[in-house]
């Protein structure tokens, strides 16, 4: 496999070669995909004509400073215990991190899926446990079946803080921004397993942008590259599916249906972009029960970004990791100072783990 | 009140600062840079490690094993041969007296092997719950009679950069082990390493060597990049990852060049005595997958890149943060 899999490398770098002798700016929108093209070093087969810039793909980063702040102040709470996807323990909030928050008393505990977290709440009867529910559409049906689950077996004590957002609305404020003038978005290949094909249409047809799904191994995001090049080339513009083995035009109709079971579309907070509307999900009144926010009375504070962070405008495609001042400076892995260097998804700490010494 | 963290002990940058801190409170001066092992007076080298692994035993070793061969394998990097071993134990109240003499008699077989004596130790034993079972500590002594030293030092833009074997064998069978992953096929490198070195130490072009411990080949490139402000450039495909790590890696997010190894060595030698030296090495008992895996540089100084098997590059650095706690 490896031998045929650089042998299409370096032709889609070829190709795109030749189609890049005018600018071309493209942005992916998945985690998974900043890792994987900065860790292949695709970044230096590109020709001088194309930048990709990431978006909004990390769905810790993406999470508001003041949704981590709620969060902080949940762990806080008597009886509470906080169930988290661990990459949300080392967030800055506005004065600590869930990790800090932790060594100070709070109970947080570390899950690797929502159905853990459901499973504590039953094993510890007396404590509430309130389960972050961070990510796209990719987790937010596997949150929405598991409380389906505790409603079915009556589990009072399993709380969710919603923090769930949605994908395709923030690809029409991205698409829409002047400033950033993007020629395509190569579409993430695990949200589009739920989604389908459908909701990005709006996109080439009112924004006159290129789309491309596109799988996670380097030679299928070289390929999902390639074909952006060519609808730019070509001037018409249409939703292309590079991902045909995961990704079906329908997508998967049945964990929608669990999506829209529990949850209604909604505004929602992201970092660096602000409220959007429709880019939310929140509780349907019949699940109220399960709602952190509702249960135990908590609402988000307006809350500051950490002094000096770029996070905002990393995630937002403004400017690169290396453009933000605090770079592998005041700001590494290390010592993170924003979400974007925590995170192993975040494109700030894939900058810094695989693409310094990049010319940025 | 400065709680020490557990990426401390990950063998990565953070680790270099604790040593860095712990040298500046003991006001000792030591040679720079940093080895594996130190040298006294004529061709006499020491070095001490401590041992605590969690699982005690595993597929290829126990700690016991791991205890003598890292040991030994720090003074062999340096061309020494190892002569004498200090042993100390400590064991927690209860653990099994029959389990502690099982190990350490598989360890001093070892030491026999290869003509190492275990000439003194200590005991202690802790109360219950102070100790995770059983720690060990071993400090060796050997010679040398190389006419030079071999060691950072050494390197020069141009040499080529062999590895002895596979790479985060040892890493991957203790994670696997921990994570409760299938780990068919897959056993620690734990190995002395003494005679594969032996069987190249007349080569004049031999400039370093170092095993691939706690943060892995990337953080022995890096720390010799750093070190010698040279750059280091590795091609992705020479470098030999076994089926097994790759799929232990994949499932866990680790990456195999941050895995530590316990029976594998990076080399640095002269580009002219390259191909006799791997074909030496092939020749030898833990060194059959010898490969070359890239080059000493003047461009890039001090840092270290990666050609990736796709065709691409970028660079390679050392762990961040907690890989795995108590692996060797």
């Amino acid at each position: 496999m490896g031998e045929r899999t650089r042998e299409r490398v370096l032709a889609a770098a070829a190709a795109l070669e030749r189609l890049a002798d005018r600018p071309l700016k493209f942005m992916e929108v998945c985690g998974t995909h900043t890792v994987s093209v900065y860790r292949s070093g695709l970044r230096s087969l590109f020709p001088e004509g194309l930048s990709l810039v990431s978006g909004p793909g990390c769905p810790v980063c993406v999470t508001a400073q003041e949704e981590i702040d709620s969060l902080i102040r949940l762990s806080a709470m008597e009886k509470v215990i906080v169930a988290t996807y661990g990459d949300m323990l080392r967030v800055p909030g506005s004065s600590t991190s869930l990790a800090e928050a932790r060594s100070s008393g709070a109970s947080v505990r570390i899950v690797l899926s929502a159905a853990e977290a459901l499973a504590l709440a039953m094993d510890t009867p007396n404590r509430i446990v309130v389960f972050a529910g961070v990510g796209f559409e990719t987790t937010a049906p596997a949150t929405a079946a598991v409380v389906l689950q505790a409603a079915r077996q009556n589990v009072e004590n399993f709380l969710v803080l919603n923090l769930h957002k949605t994908v395709p609305a923030v690809l029409e404020t991205l698409a829409s921004d002047p400033e950033l003038a993007l020629d395509g978005f190569l579409l993430p290949g695990h949200v589009s397993t739920i989604l389908g094909l459908s909701p990005y249409l709006p996109i080439p047809e009112k924004y006159n942008l290129a789309c491309v799904v596109a799988g996670f191994e380097p030679d299928q995001i070289m390929a999902g590259i390639t074909l952006l090049a060519l609808q730019k080339r070509s001037g018409v513009f249409s939703v292309q599916c590079a991902y045909r083995e995961a990704v079906r035009p329908t997508g998967n109709p049945h964990a929608r249906e669990l999506l829209e079971t529990v949850f209604e579309e909604s505004d929602s907070n992201w970092r660096g972009l602000g409220l959007l509307p429709r880019s939310g999900l929140r509780f349907r009144s019949a699940y109220s029960a399960f709602d952190a926010r509702i249960r135990l009375g908590i609402s988000d504070v307006p809350a500051r970004e950490p002094a000096g962070c770029r996070c905002g405008d990393v995630l937002a495609g403004r400017i690169s990791p290396f453009g933000c001042p605090l770079f592998a400076r005041a700001c590494s892995p290390e010592t993170p100072v924003g979400p974007c260097m925590v995170s192993s998804e975040g494109s700030c700490s894939a900058a810094y783990r695989y693409g310094r010494g990049e010319p940025s | 009140m400065k709680p020490i963290s557990l990426s401390q002990g990950s063998g990565g940058r953070q680790s270099q600062r604790l040593v860095s801190a712990i040298l500046e409170a003991t006001g000792e001066t030591p040679d720079f840079p940093l080895e594996d092992c130190a040298f006294l007076e004529k061709g006499l080298a020491m070095t001490i490690d401590g041992y605590t692994v969690s699982p005690l035993s595993f597929p290829g070793g126990h700690i016991g094993k791991l205890a003598v061969c890292g040991t030994l394998n720090d003074l062999a990097c340096r061309g020494a041969r190892p002569l004498f071993l200090a042993l100390g134990v400590i064991a927690e109240e209860g653990f099994d007296e029959d389990e502690l003499l099982g190990y350490l008699g598989d360890a001093a077989g070892i030491c026999r092997q290869i003509g190492v004596r275990i000439v003194t130790g200590d005991t202690k034993v802790v109360p219950k719950g102070q100790l995770d079972r059983l720690v060990l500590t071993t400090a060796g002594i050997g010679k040398s009679s190389l006419p030079k030293t071999l060691g950072i030092q050494s390197i020069r833009a141009g040499d080529s950069l062999l590895l002895t074997g596979p790479i985060g064998l040892h890493g991957a069978t203790i994670a696997a082990l921990r994570y409760g992953l299938e780990s068919e096929g897959l056993a620690s490198d734990c190995a002395p390493l003494w005679e594969t070195i032996e069987g190249i130490l007349d080569f004049d072009g031999l400039r370093a060597i170092r095993d691939c411990t706690r943060g892995g080949l990337a953080t022995v490139l890096c720390e010799w990049a750093e070190s010698s402000g040279l750059g280091m450039e590795i091609e992705e495909a020479a470098v030999c990852v076994p089926a097994p790590v790759a799929s232990v890696c994949d499932l866990l997010g680790f990456d195999p060049f941050h895995l530590a190894c316990e029976g594998c060595m990076l080399i640095a030698v002269s580009p002219e005595e390259t191909e006799p030296v791997l074909d030496r090495l092939r020749q030898s008992k833990y060194g059959e997958f010898a490969s070359r895996i890239g080059i000493v540089t003047e461009k890039h100084p001090r840092w270290v890149t990666l050609n990736t098997r796709f065709g691409g590059s970028r660079i390679l650095d050392m762990p961040v943060g907690e890989i795995l706690p108590r692996i060797c």
